[in-house]
C-alpha cells in the first residue's frame, strides 16, 4: 500500500515535471522565433529584399540551425526556402504561433506584399521531454521494486517483534510471570512499547507478591489475637463461677475484639485508598493549620512521655486532599516518632516550601530505622525486631505510606543523623 | 425520649431497639425506606438514627424527602463507610451526626443525647453555666467560683463540649472530633492527656473535680455541685 502510494508520488512528480519543462522550454523556443522575425524584418527594412536574401543565405548555409525559413511571394509561391511552410503563412496579419502538433512558428508580413515565415519543429525539445519521461518510468520502476522490497522486509521485521510480544504475554496469562519481552535497544516505538510492558509486567508481578505476602501475614498476625480471644472465653467457660467473673471476661473479649476490629479497618481502609480514585473526594485543606492541630495536639503527650515536640511550619500552605486521611498520615508519623523513641528525644514537624513544591515531614533523634529495613517498615505488619513485641500493629506505617502515594507524594524514611526522618513531598498539581 | 430506629439488618434493628428501650427511651422501627419515612412524617420524634443502605430509599434520599417536607427531627446516620465524602454527602443530605459500624453502644447514646439537646433555633448563648464554672465565649475566659482559671486553647473547647453537655456523657469519640476534628482513633488516648490537665488548672485551688470519667463510655460534666 506504501508502495502503490510511493509510486504514485513519483509519477505524479515525474508527470508535473514534464509538463512543465517542456512548456517552459517551448517558450523560449517561441520567443527565440520572435527575435530571428524581427532579426530579419530589420534586414529587409535596412537593405531590401537583397539584404533579405543574403541573411537567409547566411542561415541556409549554417548547418547547426534547426529553425527553417521561407519566404512566400505575392503570388503565394515560396521564393526562398523550406515549401512545406507555405500554410503557415496564410495568416497576413502578423505573427501566428501554432500549438500542438506542428512547429512553432513566427511570421511576418513585409512591406513589398510578401511574407517571412521562421519555424522550430522543436526537435530538441522533444527529445529532452523523452528524455525525462524514460527517466521518470525507470525511476517509478526502482521506486515500486523498492518499495515493494522494503515493504516486505519491514512487515517480516514487524511480524516478528509482535510475535514476540505475543508469545511472551501468552507465557505471562499461563502463570510464568517472570517472563519478560526482549528488547533490541533500537530505541523505536516497538522498543518503548516492550520497555513498558515489561515494565507493567514488574508492577504485576510486584501486586501479586505483595498481595501473598499480605495473606500470609493477615493469617499470621491475626490468628495471635484471635486465639488468645478464644482462650479466655473457653477458660472462662470452664472457671467462671460469679456473675462479676462473667462480666469482667466479657469485658476483656469485647476489648480484645475491638483490638481486631481495629486491624481489619486499618487493613480494610489501606486496601481502599492503595486500590480506588479518591481524589474526586479532594477538598481543599490548610496543611499549615493540620500541621499546628497535630502539633498541639501531641506536644502535652510527648512531655508526658519525657519527650520534646517541635514544630517549624510555615503558614499559609494549602493542598488538595483529604483532610481525614492526611490527618492520619501524620498522627500515625508523629505516634510512631514517639512510641519508637527513648525519653529525652525531640520530635520535630516540619512544612516547607521548596521549589513551589511542599515538602511535609517528622523527624525524630531516636535510634532511627536502618538504612536496609527502611522499604521494608512500610509494608503491612511489619515490626523490626526491636518493636516486636511492643504496642502497636505494625500497620501505623503501611496506611501512612498508602496515604501518601494517594496524594501524589511518598512516604520517604532517611537518616536524620541521628534519627529518622519521615517526609512527603507533594505533587504540584495538588498545591493550591 | 421518642426515638426513630430504621435499619434494614434484623439483627442490628433488635439490638438497637431493646439497647434503647433499656436506657429508657420509647422506640419505633421501620426495616425498610418507605416505611421509615412514612413513620418520620408521621409523628414527633425526638431524635431519628437511620441506617445509610436500606432497601427501598435509601438513607440519604430519606433524610432529603424528610427535609423537603419540613421535619426538623436530628437525625443519625448508621453505616458502614466512613470517608471524608461519606460525612460531607450525610450532612448535605440534612444528617446531623454520623456513626460509623461497628460502635460501642455508650457511644450512641452519648451521641443521640447530644442530638435531642440541642437549643432551639435563635437563640445564641455566649455564656456557659455549669459545676460553678463559667465559660465566656466572647472573652475566652472562664472562671470557677470567682477564680479566672487559664486554660490552653484546646483545654477550652473541651470543657465547652463537656458544659455543653453538662450532665451527660460525652465519649472520647465526640470529643476528638469536636476538639481535634479527629475522625479516627488514635492510637495514643490524647484526650485523657488534655483532660487531666484540665483537671488540674478546674481544680488547682483544692475544689472537687466537676469531671468524671465513666468506664467504658466516656467521660461526664457533673452540672450541679453539691
Amino acid at each position: 500500500m506504501y508502495t502503490a502510494a510511493f509510486m504514485v508520488t513519483v509519477g505524479v512528480i515525474g508527470w508535473v515535471t514534464v509538463l512543465v519543462v517542456s512548456d517552459t522550454l517551448e517558450r523560449q523556443a517561441q520567443r527565440g522565433l520572435e527575435n530571428e522575425a524581427s532579426a530579419l524584418v530589420d534586414e529587409f527594412k535596412a537593405g531590401g529584399r537583397q539584404d533579405l536574401e543574403a541573411a537567409l543565405a547566411g542561415r541556409f548555409a549554417n548547418p547547426l540551425t534547426h529553425i527553417r525559413y521561407v519566404l512566400i511571394g505575392v503570388d503565394g509561391r515560396a521564393l526562398l526556402g523550406d515549401e512545406t511552410l507555405l500554410p503557415y503563412g496564410r495568416d497576413p496579419a502578423g505573427s501566428v504561433a501554432s500549438r500542438g502538433a506542428g512547429p512553432r512558428t513566427a511570421a511576418r508580413a513585409l512591406s513589398d506584399g510578401s511574407r517571412l515565415v521562421v519555424a522550430d519543429d522543436l526537435a530538441d525539445v522533444r527529445h529532452v521531454e523523452a528524455v525525462i519521461r524514460r527517466a521518470f518510468l525507470i525511476a517509478l520502476v526502482i521506486a515500486g521494486a523498492l518499495g515493494l522490497g522494503t515493504g516486505s522486509l519491514l512487515s517480516t521485521a514487524l511480524l516478528r517483534r509482535l510475535d514476540a510480544i505475543t508469545r511472551t504475554a501468552e507465557a505471562v496469562v499461563a502463570g510464568d510471570l517472570t517472563q519478560r519481552i526482549t528488547h533490541t535497544g533500537s530505541k523505536d516505538e516497538f522498543d518503548r512499547l516492550a520497555v513498558t510492558l515489561n515494565r507493567m509486567l514488574d508492577r504485576i508481578d510486584g501486586l501479586m507478591v505483595n498481595l501473598r505476602q499480605v495473606s500470609t501475614d493477615i493469617a499470621h498476625d491475626l490468628r495471635t489475637p484471635l486465639s488468645r480471644l478464644r482462650q479466655n472465653l473457653e477458660t472462662t467457660n470452664r472457671r467462671a463461677a460469679t456473675l462479676d467473673d462473667y462480666r469482667v471476661a466479657v469485658e476483656q473479649a469485647v476489648e480484645e475484639t475491638d483490638r481486631i476490629l481495629d486491624i481489619f479497618s486499618a487493613l480494610l481502609r489501606i486496601a481502599q485508598i492503595e486500590a480506588t480514585t479518591l481524589r474526586k473526594g479532594f477538598h481543599p485543606v490548610n496543611l499549615s493549620e493540620l500541621f499546628h492541630t497535630v502539633a498541639d495536639a501531641y506536644a502535652a503527650p510527648a512531655s508526658d512521655g519525657g519527650r520534646t515536640l517541635a514544630a517549624d511550619i510555615t503558614a499559609d500552605v494549602w493542598v488538595q486532599a483529604d483532610q481525614d486521611l492526611l490527618t492520619q498520615l501524620f498522627v500515625n508519623l508523629v505516634e510512631n516518632a514517639l512510641l519508637h523513641t527513648p525519653q529525652r528525644s525531640t520530635v520535630t514537624l516540619e512544612l516547607s516550601v521548596r521549589d513551589r513544591s511542599v515538602v511535609a515531614a517528622v523527624c525524630d533523634d531516636g535510634p532511627g530505622i536502618p538504612a536496609t529495613e527502611r522499604e521494608k517498615v512500610l509494608r503491612r505488619f511489619y515490626r523490626l525486631e526491636r518493636s516486636r513485641y511492643g504496642p502497636g500493629n505494625g500497620l501505623g506505617l503501611s496506611l501512612a505510606a498508602a496515604v501518601a502515594e494517594l496524594h501524589g507524594g511518598q512516604l520517604t524514611l532517611s537518616d536524620a543523623q541521628p534519627g529518622l526522618r519521615a517526609s512527603i513531598a507533594f505533587t504540584r498539581e495538588l498545591i493550591l | 425520649m421518642k426515638i426513630l430506629a430504621v435499619e434494614d439488618d434484623a439483627l442490628t434493628l433488635a439490638l438497637l431497639v431493646s439497647g434503647l428501650g433499656e436506657a429508657g427511651h420509647e422506640v419505633e422501627q421501620a426495616g425498610d425506606g418507605h416505611t421509615g419515612l412514612t413513620l418520620a412524617c408521621g409523628r414527633a420524634h425526638d431524635v431519628a438514627v437511620i441506617d445509610r443502605m436500606l432497601p427501598g430509599i435509601d438513607g440519604l434520599e430519606l433524610v432529603r424527602r424528610l427535609r423537603a417536607a419540613g421535619v426538623q427531627t436530628p437525625v443519625l446516620f448508621l453505616t458502614t463507610m466512613g470517608g471524608i465524602s461519606d460525612r460531607v454527602d450525610g450532612l448535605e443530605a440534612g444528617g446531623d451526626d454520623y456513626l460509623v459500624k461497628p460502635f460501642a453502644f455508650a457511644e450512641l447514646l452519648a451521641r443521640i443525647h447530644a442530638l435531642a439537646r440541642r437549643p432551639p433555633l435563635g437563640r445564641v448563648e455566649t455564656v456557659l453555666h455549669a459545676a460553678g464554672i463559667e465559660l465566656d465565649l466572647v472573652t475566652r475566659r472562664v472562671s470557677r467560683s470567682g477564680q479566672t482559671v487559664d486554660l490552653q486553647p484546646r483545654e477550652f473547647s473541651l470543657l465547652e463540649f463537656l458544659m455543653r453537655n453538662a450532665g451527660q456523657i460525652v465519649t472520647r469519640r465526640q470529643l476528638l472530633e469536636s476538639v481535634w476534628g479527629f475522625h479516627f482513633d488514635p492510637k495514643t488516648n490524647i484526650v485523657e492527656t488534655h483532660m487531666s490537665r484540665l483537671r488540674a488548672k478546674l481544680n488547682s485551688n483544692g475544689e472537687p473535680d466537676p469531671i468524671g470519667t465513666i468506664r467504658g463510655a466516656g467521660y461526664l460534666l457533673h452540672a450541679l455541685m453539691a
